[in-house]
């Protein structure tokens, strides 16, 4: 049995010699996996730590969607839709001439153009920035090396025309260039963030290393504009500018319960989709134009009368001359009106008039009364570009800048703010704040003359639309409420031109006010220039519309309390 | 001796029980980022049909439709009954 035993060690036992040479290559193995590891973690430490982070970390920008622009019902003027970015990298840029007539026709590039491009000495080239998602699916389906697509994103307007001078538009870096785009540039846009993350040799992303920052999306702005009504807008205006032959066309519509601006339009506009924007086009001419408001601005100085004691309703004004004396020249009215009542004088429009009426005023009266009106002014719109007119101060007044402040000559205004003063009329004596911003409380106004001239003043306005100057502002089945105004354009030189500026400011309906709209059209060429029949008829539609969208029951089938009141004329002025 | 040997085993068992945990992360944060694109792909696919509501209810088609389609027009003067 322990011969048998020692016969079974001896033959698993290896011989001395085999036991150093295993040993010896086990450890030398050892050794030299030892060494090489001594040499990558010590000598290689920086190199491999560098490559192996290039090859895993990635640094990722994290997008912040701009925030929609849309109207008080909820219907989208701006949002920011997929697109793809197309770049190449000329290095290794390789394709066919079949290819590359494709890839020049699916990127809507000139071949010569698209070969230049590829030819740069860069290593990144952008072939198109704004790529549709299915035309970027065929160009990557061509598989041309060097040829790479990201996402990004567009503005798009669904709008188009009819509300870009309000909307604006976006440079490529989605920044805001103009309109509500710019002025709201910070809310909308939001703060991209970045994080490092841990992707595998595949490119799925199994880590975030850290959160260096969390991106912050854009908020959505609800303006107050209503999109029926700026499309109404846009297209009395273009109608009324092509009928009239006219530079351009602008209106604005108020809601004077509230002071939210429900339309705001120009014409001629721009398409903000496309590129190329004529810069005469880009400007929101209702609120970076000025022109002097001519006959609008006479219901303010009669109400700086009337609030005054001035003079009274009922007294008679003597403008039978025919002409009167301001400074070294004569203003005339259009007919010589003979003796006429205060009422007549807005109603006919009588420079005359308005003159006499407005020299009994004093001008530091005249002048408050102005600009409680908030003429020479900005509105608090702050809307890009706006404008604050040009009143000047009655203490540099001479006798001749009185006497035309009184028919609205001598200062400028804004369209926005011409809206703005005759909100006062409609609330009731109250001017309020306005908005570009849907709200959905009643705002408080401000106190700008008493009830009882503003209600004497909405009358002597109404009868204009009846039996005045604006007959072609009627609306039908509703008591409507405004002012003509008719002045001549004043040139870069300061000088006057030959072309008018044709306005209308009125109010509806007269009962219980609800709506504001001013129009101007600038330089009429065909057929007549007078504010009443040039902006008269954009006026009438826009509101018509207006009041029927927002079902204002109709009063103009009613009895007027106001000829009821009508009192007999007595001191001659 | 049989306390190393089950310590021995105790940290295996951890060891393991971390390694798939932390496989565990990986996949789940994998399966969140596809649910992010999934979310700014639905974003986009939101956009899209609200682009293409805006242009099938614009005022434009709307008008021409009812003009040239529906044949309607605004009623005239004498159309219109007033019920007082």
């Amino acid at each position: 049995m322990i011969n048998t035993r020692k016969k079974h060690t001896e033959f698993f036992e290896l011989s001395k010699l085999r036991r150093r040479f295993v040993l010896i290559m086990i450890l030398s193995l050892f050794f030299a996996l030892f060494s090489r590891a001594i040499y990558l973690q010590a000598m290689q430490k920086d190199f491999l730590q560098k490559e192996a982070k290039n090859r895993s970390d990635r640094n990722v920008l994290l997008h912040a969607y701009r925030g929609k622009i849309i109207d008080r019902n909820n219907n989208v003027f701006a949002v920011s839709t997929p697109v793809q970015v197309i770049t190449a990298n000329p290095s290794i840029f390789e394709a066919s001439v079949k290819k590359r007539i494709k890839l020049a026709r699916i990127l809507s590039l000139s071949r010569r153009d698209l070969e230049r491009r590829v030819q740069k000495k860069k290593k990144k080239v952008f072939l198109n920035r704004q790529l549709s998602p299915e035309k970027a699916a065929q160009v990557m389906a061509l598989k041309i090396p060097g040829i790479s697509s990201n996402k990004d994103y567009k503005r798009f307007y669904p709008a188009k025309e009819v509300a870009a001078h309000l909307i604006g538009f976006t440079g490529i870096d989605g920044y805001g260039l103009e309109g509500i785009e710019l002025h709201s540039n910070k809310l909308l846009a939001g703060e991209p963030g970045y994080k490092k993350i841990l992707k595998t040799e595949k490119g799925r992303i199994v880590d975030d290393l850290q959160d260096v920052k969390i991106p912050r999306d854009g908020q959505d702005i609800q303006l107050s504009i209503d999109k029926r009504l700026q499309y109404t807008a846009y297209r009395a205006l273009e109608k009324a500018v092509e009928k009239h032959a006219a530079i351009s066309g602008s209106a604005i519509l108020l809601d004077v319960k509230t002071g939210e601006i429900l339309a705001m339009a120009n014409y001629p506009s721009y398409n903000p989709n496309t590129k190329g924007k004529s810069k005469d086009f880009i400007r929101n001419r209702v609120v970076t134009d000025t022109f002097e408001p001519g006959s609008t601005i006479k219901p303010i100085s009669v109400s700086a009368a009337l609030e005054s004691n001035s003079i009274k309703p009922h007294n008679i004004i003597d403008t039978s001359a025919g002409y009167y004396k301001v400074g070294r020249s004569f203003v005339r009215d259009t007919h010589k009106y003979g003796k006429i009542s205060v009422k007549e004088v807005i109603q006919k429009s009588s420079n005359i008039g308005a003159i006499i009426i407005g020299e009994k005023v004093k001008p530091k009266y005249l002048w408050n009364t102005f600009n409680n009106f908030g003429i020479g002014q900005k509105t608090g719109v702050t809307f890009p570009g706006e404008v604050g007119g040009k009143l000047i101060h009655y203490k540099n007044w001479r006798k001749t800048d009185h006497q035309s402040a009184t028919y609205g000559y001598g200062m400028s205004t804004s369209l926005i703010q011409l809206a703005h003063s005759y909100t006062v009329f409609a609330n009731q004596g109250n001017i309020k704040s306005i908005s570009l911003l849907k709200t959905k409380d009643l705002t408080l106004g401000r106190r700008v003359i008493s009830k009882k001239t503003s209600d004497e003043m909405l009358g002597m306005l109404e009868s204009v639309v009846k039996d005045g100057t604006a007959e072609h502002a009627k609306v039908n089945g509703y008591r409507v409420a405004g002012k003509t105004g008719t002045s001549k354009k004043v040139g870069p030189n300061g000088k006057y031109e030959s072309n008018y500026i044709g306005s209308f400011v009125g109010i509806a309906p007269v009962s219980n006010p609800k709506f504001v709209i001013a129009v101007m059209i600038d330089a009429p060429s065909i057929g007549s220039y007078y504010g009443g029949t040039v902006a008269g008829p954009v006026f009438s539609s826009l509101m018509a519309e207006a009041l029927k969208i927002y079902s204002i029951p109709q009063d103009g089938f009613t009895e007027r309390n106001e000829q009821k009141r009508e009192v007999k004329p007595d001191s001659i002025i | 001796m049989r306390l190393n040997l089950i310590l021995y085993v105790v940290l295996i068992f951890f060891a393991i029980a971390t390694v798939n945990s932390e496989h565990q992360y990986r996949n789940n944060y994998s399966r969140l980022d596809i649910e992010k694109k999934t979310t700014s792909e639905l974003r986009d696919e939101k956009t899209k049909l609200e682009v293409e509501e805006s242009d099938k209810s614009g005022n434009q088609r709307i008008q021409t439709i009812a003009s040239e389609k529906l044949r309607m027009y605004p009623p005239n003067k004498k159309e219109i009954r007033v019920i007082k």
